[in-house]
């Protein structure tokens, strides 16, 4: 193996004498990530939605004895999408052309109905076709469940004040009509002055049981509204930017770019400086060539990686953002680290020994890094074939191993079982690459 | 005595024929010239008796220590000349002081990256490194072609020294007159077959 660290030596002060090139490396990946950061911002940004107002809006509405603000009910309900007020045409317009997403429109009637109280009043949505129309749907529907647990109050409240009526008597109105009624406090009144024989004293049980029974029915309104709530409590662990998720993928991302580039452009150089013959007279066999280029990746791939980790942890210590294990589990990361970037290095180094070139190899492993992470990237659950072939490389395994290196309360489980795929991935890919490693050609 | 035997040694890389099956014997005190145009297969057979290519048939029985100029550089150029030599030193299990040895002989600047020297200087390392441990049998390749007067006179004599310590030296060249008084004998290859 001797021969194998005098390569790797000189590779570590080859790498150390082109900085560009280390810088490249680790910006890079660093900028890739950033922007899938941004492309997963903007598939998360708020949609647009037309809002079609046929029915002409007044700028206050009186429910119940609620009175509404439209606007700023517009505005407090709309919190997943961006409502903007267009006319029906433009609004057809927009939405064909793909500049909005949905049409809400409120139709003549509207405000009228919602004020009767007596049904439901409707509104027509219209939504835009193809990949993300299912997803608009559910967030038009969010803002309609919003809107109606606003409205909800009030029609409560409204029938609150029926009940209030039964109970304790009063002047009311209902569908434009005015009445009186006494109420179930002053019919116990009047039967107090009553005889009392059997039957005044069963309708007075009748109004002692009927007055407990109303006295519920808010309880039972509210219930009966709602008859689930979710009550959301207080976050803790880590913030959506910092998720252990997102460190893993940041941290495979990183050395998966690094670890095929390396490994591949630095194999492939042999060739290119001519030196595979003079290694070839047995001084480096082919298989202690890999060998060095391998561990070449798995050293680089733990110093970057841990920077990138170290990184992530001031960022939580400066921050002072709660959970997660941001120091304790670095040296068992670097162990993740180092086997995963050998892992990769042993598909770079195949990489390297197919191609006739160091530029080949180099652009090669840049065009397969995407694809292997994408791979990775999409859940099995979604296309079973990509997860099969996810299987088949090492990236996803050093995602799901950093992930339980950092994060899991007991990772030794995940950690052995990917560390396994990673050794098993790594001979493998170093057993292909030293068979592929091409004859010195004069 | 003879050092190196090849016996029907042959080369193809695909469906060309570079080489067809040949013999060549280098015996101890020799110098031989391997003349030939260009693509008649002199580099091919310097590689396979180097031991840097497989043939694919015939046979190469050689000392332990041979030492080869390939025609084309063949260093790290991002290592300076030194550091090139302690290498291949390291890797031939020569000790370091040899490599410094030969950097000085070689007038080789020690802190230049060896992409940065002249094709004449590249030359000369690729002759020190041949030479590191102190081979029985040399090899080379078009060693001058980038070397100026002075230059190849010390190549020739080392490739005389060589000889005349016992050990055997095979030059292929396009310029034979420069062998002229050097070679003992000549082999002429034409289309991978010796003439």
């Amino acid at each position: 193996m001797r021969s194998s660290w005098l390569v790797l030596q000189k590779d570590l002060r080859t790498l150390g004498r082109t900085p560009a090139l280390l810088v490249v490396l680790v910006a890079y990946p660093v900028l890739i990530a950033a922007l899938l950061g941004l492309v997963a911002g903007y598939a998360n940004a708020k949609p647009r939605v037309a809002l079609v107002d046929e029915d002409g809006l007044p700028a206050h509405i009186v429910v119940g004895h609620h009175t509404f603000n439209v606007t700023a009910t517009i505005k407090e309900v709309s919190r997943n999408v961006t409502l903007v007020r267009l006319g029906k045409d433009e609004a057809q317009r927009q939405l064909a052309d793909g500049k909005i997403v949905a049409v809400l429109t409120v139709p003549p009637g509207f405000v009228a109905t919602l004020q009767q109280m007596t049904k439901s009043p409707t509104l027509d949505v219209a939504v835009t076709r193809g990949g993300t129309s299912g997803r608009v749907r559910q967030q038009v529907q969010a803002l309609v469940y919003t809107l109606n647990q606003k409205l909800q109050r009030a029609y409560i409240d409204a029938n609150l004040q029926y009940v209030q009526l039964l109970l304790h008597g009063g002047d009311g109105k209902f569908l434009g009509e005015s009445f009186n009624v006494i109420g179930l406090d002053g019919t116990k009144k009047v039967l107090d002055t009553l005889p009392q024989s059997e039957r005044v004293k069963r309708i007075q049980r009748f109004v002692h049981d009927a007055r407990l029974a109303l006295a519920q029915t808010g309880d039972a309104l509210h219930a009966t509204a709602s008859p689930i709530q979710l009550v959301e409590l207080p976050q803790r662990g880590r913030t959506a930017s910092l998720s252990a998720q997102v460190q893993s993928y940041a941290l495979g991302l990183t050395i998966t770019f690094l670890s095929l580039v390396l490994a591949a452009g630095a194999l492939a150089g042999e060739r290119d400086e001519n030196v595979l013959g003079r290694l070839a007279r047995g001084l480096v066999p082919s298989g202690r060539l890999v060998a060095a280029k391998i561990a070449l990746a798995g050293i680089v791939a733990t110093v970057l990686g841990l920077g990138v980790a170290f990184a992530f942890a001031a960022v939580i210590v400066i921050g002072n953002a709660p959970g997660g294990e941001p120091w304790s589990r670095l040296p068992l990361l670097a162990a993740g680290l180092a086997l995963t970037g050998a892992a990769l290095g042993a598909v770079g180094s195949l990489v390297g020994a197919l191609a006739r070139e160091a530029r080949t190899a180099s652009l090669v492993a840049v065009l397969l890094v995407l694809p292997i992470v994408f791979l990775g990237l999409i859940p099995p659950e979604v296309f079973a074939a990509a997860g099969w072939v996810s299987d088949g490389l090492p990236f996803a395994h050093g995602v799901r191993l950093f992930s339980a290196t950092l994060y899991d309360l007991h990772p030794w489980g995940a950690v052995a079982r990917e560390a396994a795929w990673l050794v098993g991935l790594g001979a493998l890919f170093s057993l292909l690459a030293r068979s592929a490693v091409r004859p010195f050609r004069p | 005595m003879s050092l190196l035997d090849a016996r029907g040694v042959a080369r193809s890389f695909g469906s060309r024929v570079a080489l067809e099956p040949t013999d060549v014997s280098l015996a101890a005190g020799e110098v031989v010239a391997l003349v030939g145009p260009n693509g008649a297969g002199k580099s091919t057979l310097l590689a396979i008796l180097a031991g840097s290519l497989e043939p694919t048939e015939g046979t190469v029985e050689r000392p332990k220590r041979v030492g080869w100029v390939p025609q084309r550089a063949a260093h790290y150029g991002r290592l300076t000349a030194l550091e090139n030599l302690r290498l291949f030193a390291a890797l031939e299990g020569v000790p370091a002081a040899r490599a410094a040895e030969l950097a000085a002989e070689f007038d080789l600047p020690p802190d230049t990256r060896a992409s940065s020297l002249s094709v004449g200087n590249r030359q000369r390392l690729d002759v020190a490194l041949s030479l590191l441990a102190s081979p029985q049998v040399l090899l080379l390749d078009e060693p001058t072609s980038s070397l100026d007067p002075a230059q190849r006179e010390r190549v020739w004599r080392i490739a005389r020294d060589v000889a005349a310590g016992g050990g055997a030296v095979l030059v292929a060249t396009h310029h034979w007159e420069e062998l002229a008084g050097l070679a003992d004998r000549t082999l002429e290859l034409v289309e991978g077959r010796l003439a």
